[in-house]
């Protein structure tokens, strides 16, 4: 008998540094997935704090949830493009336009790694009993 | 009378020994009526050549044998030497009583002599040595009265030289001079004057013959004279073989036969160059079974176990066989049976075996010979001719086959089951298995199977289909095996000794071996005498191969004249001649004992230590010992252990001295060729058990230990060697790149034994004065740096001891030294504990001390990282952390004061009014920040996407 795992995506990106020519970011796959609480939305808030130990091991705290992963490399990395097209005032200059300004993508970072964090994450625990 | 009372009793030796075997050969031979043979026996004239008449006759089918192959010797008539040398002994005797020109009168006095002997040679020699009883010789006739057995002086008193020792015979004893008291059977007493009979200067070789005495020379020099007048003559026979040779070359072989058989001796030499590749041990191999010089009783019962198979092997039935108790009662000698009953219990276990029941296949209990015995003995020749006689066709497989166990089994099946249908020897197969203690065990373990092998539907047979009841019976033996083994008690054989009839082989009586030597000998034209040919079965330890072969080697090398001085000379190749290495150091510290002189013989076995020429000869014999032994480093360590033990002579300790510098030259050898594999030098080694020979060696018979000194030793330092290196290995490193195994067990650990046991008063450690506190701490940090403790130990007799581990005590305990001072049971006790809670207090420090510099670098590292923080956000797991460490901290306090009164504590609110949030409180405030925040996880646990359904049993069924 075949389980096959599906694992929904959540793909955070964050630029690890900045310097001259594009950026690199890391893609970060989760399983599972990030709920906000009140039905607020994801957008905007913090997600949670991401830390390498000393042996390089992600680790990533959300919420009360504390999850270990690993880094890995991308087969095929990725690039993440801005497209500048020429702005459409009107269809008719965009129609002439159309030659002499054509739409143009600018590489803003590139993805060559990826964090996974698919172990099942444990609970960081706060209530502690009084006595033991 | 008295002559055919001698005869009789011949017979009833005979009947008594033959009867089991004439019962079977009558068997065997159908055509002859089992009834006649006794009275054939009793008329003592054979008319026709018959069985019995063979074994009357000793040799005379032997001749006959052998006469088949070369026909020429058939024409001979049967001259007065042949007739000598049938086993007729006490007919013999007469004959040579005659020759001595004894009276007839005294032919019936004389007794018979004890060993025969003394009457062979002068038998075979003729006239030369019967001077030795020649009547002009009487005074030394009764010097020797002794040697020569002749009892009762009325005969000597009646013989023609009667009147000459009269005159010298005086009643009364002599006045002057030397005499010899003689008493007759009668009581007379007579005084023989000596002095007389000296004068007359009787021959001087009857004195040596018979006294052996002034041996001055090493070979007497009758035997010289002897050699020399063989040798020229030797060179006339040659010039006059070379001569008739020359003329014969064209002249028909009638008249060359003829012409051999003149020159007598020489033809009969003469014959033999054409035979003279075979070798004699084939030609003279036997051909039938009377011919068997082994033991008679063996032979039989070899033969007997043979027959039990004619049931099944030629469908005859076995006749019942009259009891042997019938067959003695004819015989009323009642002195022979009790010997036969006293001595034969054995040998009737064995007939009892043969007399056994058939099984159900009617097959023997055992369906296999195990002949076993030392080389040469005709094991093989055995096996092979009463095989033949019985009526087998011999297959054998030796140890030159290919002995794997497949092809033993194959070879097995196709002797035992198969049968030539073609060809002449229509005959069952009789497998015989030569040298089976070669034979790998696998191979024994098939053979085994294959004797075991059972019918298992032996009922059904009648019932069964005809295919499958001949497929049945093929698997069963039903043809006998015989083994043949050197070493019974090999391990591979045990399981086969079990189920096998066994036969050993007794050593061949040397006088049989002797008998059938001369006769081989007489066949080639070699002269030998009956007394060398005894000296040459005992050199060979009544090996009838090696005696043969050394007959041969001796007459291919021309030696027409077999004398005891060429047999003692030659090395007699043995086969499987190896002696034990116990026998070997016997030969090496005792001297050998002087032989005893035969008669007319020159002794050469040695017969006084001193002589130079005697003392070469023992080298070389330790020499050859030795290097033939092989076993070299066990031979030393032997001699080693036991050299003191033999009778030393010297004071000064020369000798021990020399054998100890020997002992070292050895070893030094022995290294060079160990390290340099230089074997060449090997040969020097068989050096030092000659030395030793010569330096130790006594007559008294050495009591020899085998050598344990070696393997103690060994053992000994191994274990020293083993307790050294375990304190050695945990002590620790700043030590232990200071001392090393010598510097530890020479310098330092006797010392050391004795500071760490100092005078400890037996009370509570508590109660311990500082100094001695401080006095103990020493001790235990020594104990602990050398990596020594106290091991609590149970004897057997049950009492507990504490011993010192690892146990270096005895690595420098002398024995014989007084043991040093222990401790009392009590301060070891002490003492371990002590050491112990040291050891683990210390591994604990060190522990912290690792930990304390991690917890530091973690600090350190924490610290840093918390100003890298601040300097961004605040990160809330960090808040969150410190919140409950301090939460945890608050809470584990203990909440009771002395007396059990809840105590408030008062740091508490401080505690938390110093958190970040203030007022929140520690609960809501960690609530919200981990239980609380916006974001959460929800874990993904994997899902299948197989397609689930319900299955009952009952659908499947």
């Amino acid at each position: 008998m075949v389980y096959k795992c599906l694992l929904e995506m959540v793909f955070g990106v964050f630029c690890s540094k900045a310097g001259e020519g594009p950026a690199e970011w890391l893609l970060v796959e989760l399983q599972g997935e990030m709920v906000s609480r009140q039905n607020t939305g994801l957008a905007g808030n913090l997600m949670g704090d991401l830390h390498y130990t000393k042996e390089g091991v992600p680790v990533l705290v959300v919420g009360h949830h504390i999850l270990y992963g690993k880094q890995v490399k991308l087969e095929k990395p990725f690039a993440v493009l801005m497209k500048h097209s020429g702005l459409p005032q009107d269809e008719e200059e965009n129609m002439e336009t159309n030659q002499e300004n054509p739409t143009s993508y600018t590489v803003s970072a590139l993805i060559k790694k990826k964090l996974i964090f698919k172990t099942r994450p444990k609970p960081i625990i706060t209530n502690v009993p009084k006595k033991v | 009378m008295d002559e055919y009372d001698e005869m009789y009793g011949i017979e009833d030796d005979f009947e008594q020994q033959f009867a089991d075997e004439l019962e079977v050969m009558a068997e065997m031979d159908r055509e002859h009526p089992p009834g006649v043979k006794v009275s054939e026996f009793r008329s003592k004239k054979p008319i026709s050549q018959t069985f019995e008449e063979a074994i009357v006759s000793g040799d005379v089918p032997l001749r006959k044998s052998v006469n088949n192959q070369h026909p020429e010797s058939i024409s001979p008539p049967v001259c007065e030497e042949e007739e000598s040398l049938t086993p007729k002994p006490k007919k013999r005797r007469q004959d040579v009583v005659k020759k001595l020109q004894f009276g007839v009168e005294n032919c019936d006095d004389i007794t018979p002599p004890s060993s025969p002997e003394v009457y062979d040679r002068p038998a075979r020699d003729g006239p030369g040595f019967s001077l030795s009883l020649s009547p002009d010789r009487s005074a030394a006739t009764k010097i020797t009265t002794n040697v020569l057995d002749i009892s009762g002086l009325t005969a000597l008193q009646k013989s023609p030289k009667q009147v000459t020792t009269a005159r010298h015979a005086q009643k009364r004893p002599p006045a002057i001079g030397d005499y010899i008291t003689v008493t007759d059977s009668m009581g007379n007493r007579v005084y023989l004057n000596k002095k007389e009979d000296k004068e007359k200067a009787p021959d001087p070789r009857a004195f040596r013959n018979s006294l052996n005495g002034l041996g001055l020379l090493a070979v007497p020099i009758e035997v010289l004279k002897e050699q020399i007048a063989e040798r020229r003559h030797r060179q006339v026979l040659e010039e006059s073989q070379r001569l008739t040779e020359l003329m014969n070359s064209g002249i028909s072989p009638e008249l060359l036969a003829e012409e051999q058989k003149d020159s007598g001796v020489d033809g009969d030499s003469g014959e033999d160059e054409g035979l003279s590749s075979r070798l004699w041990v084939d030609q003279f191999s036997p051909q039938h079974y009377t011919d068997l010089l082994s033991d008679d009783f063996t032979n039989r019962c070899l033969l007997k176990w043979l027959k039990l198979w004619d049931t099944v092997v030629f469908g005859r039935e076995r006749k019942p066989r009259s009891t042997p108790a019938d067959v003695r009662s004819n015989f009323t000698n009642a002195q022979n049976q009790n010997q036969s009953q006293r001595f034969k219990t054995k040998s009737q276990m064995t007939e009892e075996i043969l007399e056994a029941e058939l099984d159900q296949y009617k097959r023997p209990k055992f369906k296999v010979a195990l002949l076993s015995g030392p080389p040469g003995l005709g094991k093989t020749t055995l096996a092979h001719i009463i095989a033949k006689h019985a009526g087998y066709n011999v297959v054998e497989i030796n140890a030159s086959d290919d002995r794997s166990a497949e092809l033993f089994q194959k070879r097995i099946d196709t002797a035992t089951q198969m049968k030539s249908v073609l060809g002449a020897n229509e005959k069952p197969n009789c497998l015989i298995i030569d040298e089976i203690d070669g034979a790998p065990a696998a191979a024994i373990n098939i053979l085994l199977a294959t004797l075991n092998r059972k019918d298992s539907r032996e009922g059904e047979e009648s019932g069964g289909n005809a295919l499958k009841k001949r497929k049945k019976k093929q698997s069963v033996l039903l043809r006998p095996i015989i083994c043949i083994c050197n070493d019974l008690y090999v391990p591979a054989l045990r399981p086969l000794r079990q189920q096998a009839f066994l036969l050993t082989f007794p050593q061949t009586l040397p006088s049989r071996l002797a008998q059938r030597l001369a006769e081989i000998t007489r066949r080639h034209g070699m002269k030998a005498d009956t007394g060398t040919l005894m000296a040459l079965c005992e050199k060979t330890d009544n090996d009838i191969r090696a005696c043969i072969n050394t007959l041969q080697f001796l007459h291919s090398r021309g030696q027409k004249h077999l004398d005891q001085r060429s047999v003692n000379s030659i090395s007699v190749g043995l086969k499987d001649q190896n002696k034990g290495l116990f026998s070997v150091w016997q030969e090496i510290f005792q001297l050998p004992r002087l032989k005893r002189k035969r008669i007319g013989g020159d002794s050469f076995g040695g017969f006084d230590e001193a002589g130079p020429k005697d003392g070469t000869q023992r080298l070389q014999h330790i020499l050859h010992l030795v290097s033939s032994n092989g076993e070299h480093e066990k031979l030393t360590q032997g001699l080693y252990d036991n050299f003191l033990s033999m009778k030393l002579k010297d004071p000064g300790m020369l000798g021990v001295c020399a054998g100890l510098d020997w002992m070292c030259f050895s070893d030094l050898l022995n290294e060079c060729v160990l390290h340099g594999q230089n074997y060449s030098l090997m040969r020097y080694f068989p050096f030092l058990p000659a030395a030793f020979h010569h330096l130790y060696a006594a007559n008294s018979v050495p009591r020899i230990n085998y050598p344990h000194s070696n393997y103690e030793a060994f053992t000994k330092t191994q274990h020293t060697k083993n307790a050294l290196l375990a304190m050695l290995n945990d002590i620790p490193p700043a030590v232990q790149s200071r001392i090393s195994i010598s510097c530890l067990c020479l310098d330092i650990l006797s010392l050391l034994l004795d500071l760490i046991s100092p005078k400890l008063r037996p009370v509570n450690p508590q109660l311990y004065s500082t100094r001695e506190k401080q006095q103990l701490y020493d001790l235990i940090d020594t104990m602990i740096n050398y990596n020594l403790t106290y091991r609590q130990d149970r004897t057997p007799e049950g009492q507990y001891t504490y011993v010192l581990e690892p146990n270096v005590e005895d690595v420098v305990h002398f024995p014989g030294l007084p043991p040093r001072r222990q401790l009392t049971y009590q301060v070891k006790q002490l003492i371990a504990r002590e050491t112990e809670l040291e050891r683990m207090r210390r591994v604990e420090r060190a522990q912290q001390k690792r930990n304390s510099q991690k917890t530091e670098t973690v600090k350190k590292d924490q610290e840093g990282k918390k100003t890298e923080v601040k300097k961004q956000t605040n990160r809330n797991h960090q808040q969150r952390l410190e919140n409950i460490v301090k939460q945890t901290v608050v809470e584990s306090r203990p909440e009771l004061d002395f007396f059990g009164r809840a105590i408030v504590p008062k740091e508490k609110p401080a505690v938390t009014t110093t958190s970040e949030d203030g007022k929140g409180g520690g609960v809501v405030h960690i609530g919200k920040a981990v239980g609380n925040s916006d974001v959460w996880f929800r874990f993904n646990e994997g899902v299948s996407n197989a397609v689930r359904r319900n299955v009952y049993i009952r659908e499947l069924l």
